[in-house]
C-alpha cells in the first residue's frame, strides 16, 4: 500500500475536488419551476417519497411503534377513527360509537362495506384480532401496547359492532385508536410469521406494499377497490396516483439536492436551512405541521446522581441557553416552547420564567447542592467526582440542527461547571445506553395523539419497560402526586375537569425540572410545487398520499 | 561483484548526483510544501500562536457568517470561528497521522523482519496473513478494527496505523531480502559475523533508510484516513475541533455556508500534498546521494 501512496492520495484528492465541486455547483444551481396552472386532478405517475427517518426494521407499525412506522404505514393501513385540524374524533373505519355510563364499555359500529387487500372482510373479528395482536408480549408492541393499557376485553357483539371492555374510563381511547400504531390489519395476514407480516403488511388503505428492497426503496402500489377515506379527505374512490416509491434518504443534503433537482417528490426532515432557501424558489413548497403529543425537550434522568437532585436540575436549565441556540440554528423555521406538550394540543401548558438563562443563579443553586468545588479544568466537583452529564444523541432522531443545539448547550453549561459529554450513537446502541440506564440527559421524541402522552411519558408505571424493552418515562419521575394527577385525568370523562387535571400535572412536572423544553417536535416537508393535495393527517402529522396528484 | 567493486559503484554513483547538481536544488513545489509544513508545525505544537481564540467558544448571534474581517474562514453554525478551529485542528490530525503511521511501521517492521530473516516457514506464515489483510482495503480494516472497539480518537489512531502496516511490512521483506543477498552481507557472513550482528550492523541500516521516505509519505495518507473516520461519525466527535469532523458537519450546510466545509477540506488537501511533495522529495534526494 505505501507503494501506492502518491496515487491513492491523489486519487483522494480528485475524489474531494469533485465533492466540493459538485457542492458549489449545486449551490449555484437554480431550480425552474411548474408553471402549469391548477385544474382538475390528473389520475396516474408515480411520487417518489425521500424519508430522512431510519428505515423500518418491520413495517407492521404494531410491532414497536415509532415514527418511521408510522410514515410510511399510514399509506397502507387505516385505523377505527381519526382526528380533524380542530382536534374532534372524527369517523373512519368505524361509523360511530358510543361509551356506557360508567365509562368502561365502548361500541363502535363499522363500517360494512371495507375489504382488506387479500380479499379478507374488515369485520368486528378483525378488530378483535388486531387488539389480540398489540396486547400479545410475542409482538413486541411499545406505543400501542402502552395506548391499549386499559383494554382488556373486545367482544363481537354483531359483525359490524365491537365492544372494548375497559378496566377503568379512559379519557383518551378514542385519541389512542386514532393513531397509526392501532391500525387495523386483515387477521389473515396476522397469522402469518412475524417476519412475513413486517414484510409487506396487508391493510385497508390507499396504497399496497408491493415490495421492499432493505436499505433501498419500498414500492407501493395504488388499491383500486379502496373505499374507505377518512372523513375529512379531500375525494372519494381510489387514489390518483398508480404508485409511489419510497426511498431513505438519511443524509440531510443529498436528501434536499435530490428534491431540488426533481429527482424525488416530497422529502420529510427538512432541514432550517434548506427551507429557507426552498421559501425562496418557485419549484419547491413548504409543509410545516408539528407533530402532536409531547414537545421536543431534553429529559434530566432524576433516576441516579447527578440528576436525582431537584437544585442540580434547575441548575443545569439555567445554565442553558436555549433561546439563542433555536433562534442561530432554526433561522426561524422553529418555536421556542416552554411546554411539556406540543403546540398543536389545547390543553398545554408553557411556563417560560422557570426556564430563564440565568448563569448567576444556576451556579448558587450548585454551590447549595453541595458542588461548590471548581477543577482545573473549569467543572464543578463534588466529593472528588466531576460533575458529568452523560447524554446519548441519536442520530437518527435529531436532526443536525437540533444536535447543534445540544452543542451550544454543552458549551453555555460549561460555563457553569457542567461537563456534558454528548456521545452521538445509532439507534440501537441508543436504545441500548437508555435500557442500561446509561444516561443523564436524553432528548428522546415522544408522538401521541391527545395530553395522555403525559401518562406516557411521567407516570411512574411508565419507568417499568414495555415488551419491547423500552421505557417511556425516560425522566424517570417517580412523584406520587404527579401519578395521581395522570391517572384520574385519563379517567375524567367531563371535558373540562381533564384540561384542569393535566393542567395541574404540566405545572408540576415543569416546576420539577424535569424537562427542558425546546421547541414543537420539526415535522417539514418540502415539496415539488406540481405536487398537489398532499397533505398531513392531523392525528400524529404524517403525510397522506391519498388526496395527492402530480399537475405534470 | 566483489566488495571492492561495490565500493566503487557506490562512490561513482554519489559523485554524478553532486555533479547533477539540479536535484540538490530546491523546487518552488518543495519550498511552498516546507513553507506549509512550518505552518502545520506551528499551529500543531502552539496553536495559540496563529489563533489565540477558543475553538469551543459559541456566539450563536454570529452564526453561519461567510469569510469577512472578522472570521477570516466565516464561521459555523453555532458561530465558532473556523479559521481558529482548523488551526486547533491541526494538533489532532498531525498527532494522529504521526502516531498512526509509528503504529504501522512498528508493526510492519516486526512482521517484515520476522518473514525476511527467519526462514521459510516463518515466511510462509508472515505472508499468508499479510494475504488475507491485504484482501481487505485498508480503510475497510479500521473500519471492523473500530466496530470491534467503538469509536474514538484513540481507537481511530490505531486503526489507521493497523491498517498500514501490511503494506510496510511487504516493503521491508523485499528490501530485506535484497539486502540479505548483497555482496557485502555475505562478505560479513564469511568473516564470520553471527547472524545478529549482521542483522543489525549490516542488514538493518541499509533495510530501514527508504523507511524514511514511506514514512513522510505515509503521514499524508494517514491524515487523510483519520479525517475519513471523523467523517463518518467513527473518530472524533463533535463539536471537537477536527478537520474531518469540521467537513461532516459543514456538508449539512453545503448549500448555504459553504465556508464550513471548504477550508476544513482544504487543509486535508494541502497536508497530504505537503507530506507528499516533502515525501517525494526527500525520496529523490536518497536515490541521488
Amino acid at each position: 500500500m505505501p507503494l501506492r501512496h502518491p496515487a491513492r492520495t491523489r486519487r483522494l484528492l480528485a475524489t474531494t475536488a469533485g465533492i466540493v465541486a459538485l457542492g458549489l455547483f449545486v449551490a449555484g444551481c437554480t431550480a425552474t419551476g411548474s408553471d402549469k396552472p391548477v385544474g382538475e386532478p390528473i389520475s396516474g405517475g408515480t411520487l417518489t417519497y425521500a424519508s430522512g427517518d431510519a428505515e423500518p426494521s418491520c413495517l407492521d407499525p404494531h410491532v414497536g411503534g415509532n415514527f418511521p412506522q408510522a410514515l410510511i404505514s399510514a399509506q397502507y393501513l387505516e385505523s377505527l377513527v381519526s382526528r380533524d385540524t380542530d382536534g374532534q374524533i372524527i369517523p373512519w373505519l368505524a361509523e360511530s360509537w358510543t361509551a356506557s355510563e360508567d365509562g368502561l364499555t365502548w361500541d363502535f359500529t363499522l363500517r360494512d362495506d371495507v375489504t382488506f387487500t387479500d380479499g379478507t372482510v374488515f369485520d368486528a373479528a378483525a378488530v378483535q384480532a388486531n387488539v389480540a395482536h398489540v396486547q400479545d408480549p410475542t409482538t413486541l408492541s411499545s406505543t400501542g401496547y402502552l395506548a391499549l393499557g386499559k383494554v382488556t376485553g373486545t367482544e363481537a357483539v354483531s359483525p359490524t359492532v365491537v365492544r372494548f371492555t375497559l378496566s377503568a374510563p379512559d379519557s383518551a381511547l378514542l385519541e389512542s385508536l386514532s393513531q397509526p400504531w392501532l391500525a387495523i390489519e386483515s387477521p389473515t395476514a396476522l397469522e402469518r410469521s412475524q417476519d412475513e407480516n413486517c414484510a409487506a403488511p396487508v391493510g385497508t388503505g390507499p396504497f399496497i406494499v408491493e415490495s421492499w428492497v432493505k436499505q433501498n426503496a419500498i414500492t407501493l402500489v395504488r388499491n383500486d377497490d379502496y373505499v374507505s377515506p377518512p372523513a375529512d379527505a379531500g375525494h372519494s374512490g381510489p387514489a390518483y396516483l398508480d404508485k409511489v416509491i419510497w426511498r431513505f434518504i438519511p443524509d440531510s443534503a443529498s436528501r434536499y439536492a435530490a428534491v431540488q433537482s426533481g429527482e424525488v417528490d416530497v422529502i420529510d426532515n427538512a432541514q432550517p436551512d434548506t427551507i429557507v432557501q426552498a421559501k425562496q424558489s418557485d419549484s419547491l413548497e413548504h409543509l410545516d405541521s408539528p407533530r402532536p403529543g409531547a414537545s421536543n425537550r431534553i429529559e434530566l434522568n432524576s433516576g441516579r446522581a447527578p440528576f436525582n437532585d431537584v437544585r442540580v436540575r434547575e441548575a443545569f436549565m439555567r445554565s442553558a441557553n436555549v433561546d439563542d441556540a433555536v433562534s442561530s440554528l432554526f433561522l426561524g423555521t422553529a418555536t421556542r416552547s416552554y411546554s411539556a406538550l406540543s403546540s398543536v394540543e389545547a390543553t398545554a401548558v408553557s411556563n417560560a420564567a422557570l426556564f430563564d438563562y440565568d448563569p448567576a443563579a444556576a451556579a448558587k443553586l450548585l454551590d447549595a447542592a453541595g458542588w461548590s468545588e471548581t477543577d482545573a479544568d473549569g467543572y464543578r466537583v463534588k466529593d472528588g467526582v466531576r460533575l458529568t452529564v452523560e447524554f446519548p444523541v441519536s442520530t437518527n432522531q435529531s436532526i443536525p440542527a437540533e444536535q447543534s443545539v445540544f452543542e451550544q448547550i454543552q458549551a453555555t453549561a460549561k460555563e457553569t461547571g457542567f461537563d456534558v459529554k454528548l456521545r452521538p450513537l445509532d439507534l440501537s446502541s441508543w436504545y441500548a445506553a437508555l435500557a442500561a440506564n446509561d444516561y443523564d440527559a436524553v432528548s428522546a421524541p415522544y408522538t401521541k395523539v391527545g395530553p395522555d402522552v403525559l401518562r406516557i411519558l411521567y407516570h411512574s408505571a411508565s419507568i417499568v419497560p414495555a415488551p419491547s424493552g423500552y421505557f417511556a418515562n425516560l425522566a424517570q419521575v417517580n412523584d406520587p402526586a404527579i401519578d395521581e394527577l395522570l391517572t384520574t385525568a385519563a379517567r375524567a370523562t367531563d371535558p373540562a375537569a381533564r384540561a384542569s387535571l393535566y393542567s395541574d400535572a404540566q405545572n408540576r412536572i415543569l416546576e420539577g425540572f424535569y424537562i427542558l423544553p425546546l421547541y414543537d417536535q420539526q415535522n417539514h416537508y418540502l415539496l415539488r410545487s406540481d405536487v398537489v393535495g398532499l397533505r398531513t393527517l392531523p392525528t400524529v402529522a404524517v403525510p397522506t398520499l391519498y388526496d395527492a396528484w402530480l399537475n405534470r | 561483484m566483489s566488495d571492492l567493486e561495490v565500493q566503487a559503484e557506490l562512490a561513482a554513483h554519489s559523485s554524478q548526483s553532486r555533479q547533477a547538481g539540479p536535484a540538490r536544488r530546491l523546487g518552488v513545489a518543495e519550498g511552498a510544501a516546507g513553507v506549509f509544513a512550518l505552518f502545520l508545525l506551528v499551529a500543531a505544537v502552539a496553536p495559540t500562536l496563529l489563533a489565540p481564540g477558543d475553538p469551543l467558544h459559541i456566539d450563536p448571534l454570529s452564526a453561519f457568517q461567510s469569510p469577512n474581517f472578522a472570521h477570516g474562514f466565516g464561521t459555523d453554525e453555532s458561530g465558532r470561528d473556523i479559521y481558529t478551529r482548523v488551526v486547533h485542528g491541526t494538533q489532532y490530525s498531525l498527532v494522529i497521522g504521526a502516531t498512526a503511521t509509528v503504529i504501522g511501521l512498528g508493526l510492519g517492521i516486526v512482521l517484515g523482519t520476522l518473514a525476511g530473516m527467519l526462514g521459510r516457514v516463518v515466511d510462509f506464515t508472515v505472508n499468508r496473513f499479510l494475504e488475507v489483510l491485504f484482501a481487505f482495503p485498508g480503510l475497510l480494516l479500521a473500519l471492523l478494527f473500530i466496530v470491534i472497539f467503538g469509536p474514538g480518537v484513540a481507537t481511530a489512531t490505531i486503526a489507521v496505523g493497523l491498517s498500514t502496516a501490511p503494506g510496510y511490512a511487504r516493503i521491508i521483506r523485499a528490501q530485506l531480502r535484497t539486502v540479505r543477498s548483497a555482496a557485502f552481507v555475505e562478505a560479513a557472513t564469511v568473516l564470520g559475523r553471527t547472524r545478529w550482528q549482521v542483522l543489525l550492523r549490516h542488514i538493518l541500516p541499509n533495510t530501514l533508510a527508504p523507511l524514511f521516505v514511506l514514512a513522510t509519505l505515509g503521514i499524508g495518507q494517514a491524515i487523510v484516513w483519520a479525517a475519513t473516520l471523523s467523517y463518518l461519525g467513527l473518530g472524533a466527535e463533535p463539536p471537537t475541533a477536527e478537520w474531518g469532523a469540521m467537513l461532516s458537519a459543514g456538508r449539512t450546510y453545503i448549500t448555504s455556508a459553504w465556508w464550513m466545509s471548504f477550508f476544513p477540506g482544504l487543509f486535508i488537501v494541502l497536508t497530504a500534498v505537503t507530506a507528499t511533495v516533502l515525501g517525494r522529495s526527500i525520496d529523490r534526494r536518497m536515490r541521488h546521494a
